[in-house]
């Protein structure tokens, strides 16, 4: 008699604790309308970088490596970071977007540097491994898998299984280790980090024009742990599921890192409380007193050899013209089509999914005790991916509260109109979704939350579906104009990780300092 | 009439169903706990069963006796059989602590739920044999005999054990007994006699086992703290464990979250061994850290060095170090230490303590739980040592409780292996603790300015170590475990390994 009611109590401190926040959607959209005021002030620079995301943030340190200072960078949002930021509450920081990076490949000499460099390698030992400072790897048990009613160490699904399961499973993990060996002729591997050094024979061509699912069926898999499996891993580094994304992909996730940089736990990762931002703080400061928030570039005028950005400062609500001699477009591409004449066609080609992320303040997690608590917390079968335990790289021995991420992606053949729904949602709407996805395995999760924050990503990553990543348009959106407006972004290498963003700019900021230096 | 009759049979064959059922659910009980108390569930069990068989045949033997009255006899028996096999497991709970008694309990209970049951197959069958062809009879009365038995032995380890734990399952089952006893008093009225007595035995009986069920918990809680043994003078209840202190005879005994902490008669052993290498060792001993051991005694110990002159500790229960300062049996124990001018208790996380920690010390000493979870673990590991290796002078000297050699021979050397990570000069010692069994430490030293072997200085008040440190560090071949593995925070292999070891004891 008395449960009823206090649910309802408990529901509604619950409801009044919900926050909903998400990417500057409505400021995007005055761009589609170009409804901004005229230039009152102008400034001069010799270099514009637009957006404070990973790529516009490592362009900035490439181009301070490369001795250049006289840059600017301008960013829609109040804060720098992208889709690597975060939030925190009075008892940890949590990720807002991307929040590990696997370890790099002993052949990204790049990456090893800049985690050198933010003393996250200490250095090398004696047979070449890099030592990883042991507070930023996943502190131990790292994953778990609520499979069966029980939770199960590891990701990937493996109690009571059949034999036939099994087998899939082990001959799946064979093919991906051939993957992850195998190069072309010109001794190119098939599937590498950064994207843009792998091979283009026809063979890699082939398996990027067909989705993971058909790949499935090409090779006689049918397994549906198996299927459950990918289909979390593809949602997990591409949004989409293995009835939409490409096979290349696919394959890349598990065959593009050369687990190279570690002598056993090859598989693990480097992660912070509040994720990639901690990265994308490393970046900052080599944009410290060059960079303006809030501001949104409208419009992107080339004339005379100087290019002339038009930029609403939405704090005063005045718009400045900055001249510059070379701009750099760390934008995603559905934002450049509105800024640069032309290219809403070349846009149309790119397919972004959208993302959710609640983050939970909860008073206990405790189950039924089959597994203790990990770094990441899957649950077979659920429509989301998950969560991530926020405090798990704490060193503290006791955490009051527990503060969890949950994520959710929005796979679906048609992620326009999917969007277009989403944001007609309430939050409380969202707020029950994320509670009957966590109620499988925690079933009085809605009870022991005393706070939830929902984060909505209208367009949360790009999204590799056949036919992308080798394709036409990825390769036109890339192609600089007229040397003086280049391009950085992950949508342009086709998957949207740390690494790939990170090479980004550095590759951007190369080829625009060479193209000037051959003048 | 022939209608009429089909129903007393199917109502007595019913009857039947229930008893093989319920016989059996209290068998699996006997043998679950005894399992679970005593070990070695492969003996238990197999006693168990054998006991259970042969008391049905002493049973079956005895029904022969039986003449009279013999379906009042069946439904007084089922009312027996309901209330010995629902009372015994809470009987075996309550007696667990008089170990032979125990087992004698344990194998009468067994035996009288066994022989009541044998008793009444063939009283059944003598009920039923001048009504029934004796061809369907004995068909039909074995049917539902092992119908029973396999519906018990599927039900039990899936449902009623994870859903009513072990008590509750024997409890629901005699109430189930008792209340087929009662609904037999109604249903065969005309062919009982003296059926108002009956009833009200079968009730009452019921009210019973139902009043034991709905009180489970209390008892358990109850035989909880008679696991014990010893009785309870001080219990406290902090955010992070439960603190029970017992008495018995002139032992003191100190439980944290049940696992022994110490016991008054041996714990000088343990500190003696913990405290007294290093601070003999060390060049200087004038600030000394202690973190963890939060009842002071390895405080008291400290303090018989006239030259220390400043004691740190850093324990994250702040309940336990305010007993430990307040409560006059344990300040007893530990000679007032914790409120010594010397010593600053810090209710800290170790850990991040250590981590802003700006001071320098000349000894350290840690005394931890063991590592059985994975918070636990992250004390224990590289990182951590390399944390606690900044806060220490050149030449200063480090030690670590590091669980038993004997139990966690892998969980001992893999913390060894770890600090020798981090420290020039690393050694191992153990001592024997009769409560604990065989005990180890690690000791380092921060620098080579002195070494193992060094006596700089002395108390000469002590019952246990002698200062010979080369007696301490000697493991036989039972002791050692090679080819293990370093214990860093992106592993956490001390956990897995200490779960291997301590689990198989348990």
């Amino acid at each position: 008699m008395v449960i009823p009611f206090l649910d309802a109590c408990k529901e509604k401190v619950v409801t009044l604790l919900i926050r909903l926040s998400g990417t500057n959607h409505i400021l995007g959209h005055q761009l589609r309308v170009q409804d901004f005021p005229k230039p009152t002030q102008e400034i001069s620079v010799s270099y514009l970088i637009v957006g404070g995301g990973i790529s516009g943030l490592s362009a900035a340190r490439q181009l301070t490596k490369r001795r250049i200072t006289d840059f600017l960078m301008v960013e829609l949002e109040d804060h720098l970071g992208g889709n690597s930021s975060n939030g925190e509450n009075k008892y940890s920081k949590y990720p807002l977007g991307a929040h590990y990076l696997p370890l790099p490949n002993l052949e990204d000499k790049a990456l090893l540097e800049f985690l050198e460099e933010e003393k996250i390698i200490l250095g090398y030992d004696s047979k070449g491994f890099p030592k990883f400072d042991e507070t930023q790897l996943t502190i131990a048990p790292d994953e778990r898998l609520f499979y069966k009613n029980n939770w199960q160490e590891g990701v990937v699904p493996k109690a009571g299984n059949t034999t036939e399961e099994d087998q899939e499973l082990v001959r799946f993990f064979k093919l991906m280790d051939d993957f992850r060996t195998k190069k072309d002729e010109q001794g190119k591997y098939w599937f590498m980090i950064p994207l843009a050094e792998s091979s283009e024979n026809e063979d890699v061509k082939k398996l990027d024009s067909i989705t993971m699912k058909r790949w499935f069926e090409e090779n006689q898999f049918t397994s549906k742990p198996l299927f459950n499996y990918i289909d979390y891993c593809c949602k997990d580094d591409f949004g989409l599921g293995i009835h939409y994304v490409s096979a290349y992909a696919g394959i890349h996730y598990f065959a593009g890192r050369k687990q190279n940089a570690s002598a056993d736990k090859q598989d693990t990762v480097l992660t912070w409380p509040e994720g990639n931002s901690r990265l994308a703080h490393h970046l900052q400061k080599y944009v410290k007193g060059k960079s303006l928030k809030n501001h949104l570039v409208f419009q992107i005028e080339n004339s005379n050899n100087k290019t002339v950005a038009k930029v609403f400062d939405n704090t005063t609500k005045t718009t400045i013209a900055i001249k510059a001699d070379k701009i750099l477009l760390a934008t995603p591409q559905f934002v450049n089509q509105y800024l640069l004449e032309n290219r809403k066609n070349l846009a149309s080609n790119f397919h972004y999914t959208p993302w959710l992320l609640a983050t939970l303040v909860v008073s206990d997690l405790t189950d039924n005790g089959s597994f203790p608590l990990c770094w990441d917390n899957v649950i077979y079968g659920s429509k989301g991916l998950g969560y991530v335990y926020d405090q798990q790289q704490s060193l503290q021995q006791i955490q009051d509260k527990k503060v969890i991420t949950y994520y959710y992606s929005f796979s679906s053949a048609d992620l326009k109109k999917t969007r277009r729904e989403i944001y007609k949602k309430p939050k409380e709407y969202w707020k029950q979704m994320v509670f009957d996805d966590l109620k499988i395995a925690h079933p009085n999760i809605k009870l022991l939350t005393e706070s939830i924050e929902i984060h909505l990503l209208g367009h949360g990553m790009i999204s590799p579906v056949p036919d992308f990543i080798y394709g036409q348009a990825k390769k036109e959106a890339s192609k600089s104009i007229d040397d003086t407006i280049y391009f950085a972004h992950s949508d342009l290498s086709g998957i949207s990780i740390f690494e790939e963003a990170f090479h980004q700019g550095i590759n951007a900021v190369n080829t625009m300092l060479d193209a000037t230096t051959l003048d | 009439m022939g209608k009429k009759f089909l129903k007393f049979e199917y109502l007595l064959l019913f009857a039947v169903f229930t008893i093989a059922t319920c016989g059996l659910v209290y068998e699996l009980v006997a043998g679950t706990l005894a399992s679970y108390l005593l070990g070695d569930s492969v003996k238990q069990f197999s006693f168990i069963i054998g006991v259970y068989l042969f008391s049905m045949g002493i049973g079956s033997y005895f029904s022969k006796f039986l003449t009279k009255n013999l379906l009042n006899s069946f439904v007084e028996i089922e009312i027996l059989v309901g209330l010995i096999g629902g009372l015994s497991s809470v009987i075996l709970f309550l007696l667990f602590e008089s170990i032979y008694s125990f087992q004698f309990i344990l194998y009468f209970l067994v035996f009288i739920t066994g022989c009541l049951v044998g008793l009444e197959i063939p009283l059944l069958m003598n009920i039923l044999k001048d009504k029934v062809e004796f061809r369907d009879l004995v068909s039909n009365v074995f049917t539902f005999d092992y119908i029973g038995a396999l519906l018990a032995s599927i039900l039990f380890p899936l449902i009623l054990v994870p859903k009513l734990g072990i008590m509750g399952t024997s409890l629901f089952f005699g109430m189930i007994n008792v209340s087929i006893a009662i609904a037999l008093c109604y249903l065969l009225k005309k062919e009982l006699k003296k059926v108002h007595f009956l009833k009200t035995k079968a009730i009452l009986s019921f009210m019973i086992l139902l009043a034991v069920f709905i009180f489970s918990d209390k008892i358990l809680s109850y035989s909880e703290g008679k696991l014990y043994g010893e009785n309870i003078i001080y219990t406290n209840t902090t955010p992070y464990q439960r603190i029970v202190l017992t008495h018995n005879k002139s032992d003191y005994r100190l439980y944290l979250n049940n696992n022994l902490q110490f016991s008054s008669a041996d714990e000088y052993r343990y500190h003696e061994a913990l405290v007294h290498p290093a601070l003999s060792m060390a060049k200087s001993v004038s600030n000394v850290l202690v973190l963890g051991g939060g009842d002071g005694l390895a405080v008291r110990e400290i303090l018989k060095y006239k030259d220390v002159k400043k004691i740190t500790l850093v324990d994250l229960d702040e309940g336990m170090t305010k007993m430990f300062k307040i409560n006059t049996i344990l300040t007893g124990f530990n000679k007032n230490s914790l409120n010594n001018p010397k010593v600053t208790v810090y209710n800290k996380d170790a850990y991040i303590w250590a981590k802003n920690c700006q001071e320098k010390f000349d000894v350290v000493i840690i005394d931890f739980p063991d590592p059985s979870n994975y918070s636990l673990g992250k004390l224990y590991s590289l990182n951590f040592y390399a944390t606690v290796q900044k806060l220490l002078k050149p030449d200063a000297v480090a030690v670590i409780q590091t669980t038993s050699p004997y139990f966690a021979p892998k969980s001992f050397w893999c913390i060894n292996k770890t600090v020798m990570q981090v420290f020039p000069q690393v050694d191992a010692y153990h001592a024997y603790v009769p409560s604990f069994g065989e005990w180890g430490y690690t000791i380092a030293i921060n620098g080579f300015g002195t070494t193992f072997n060094t006596v700089n200085r002395k108390v000469n008040t002590l019952r246990f170590y002698n200062y010979q440190f080369d007696t301490f560090n000697y493991f036989s071949q039972d002791m050692i475990s090679k080819n293990i593995e370093i214990n860093r925070l992106d592993n956490q292999i001390l956990v897995r390994y200490f779960d291997e070891e301590w689990g198989k004891l348990q």
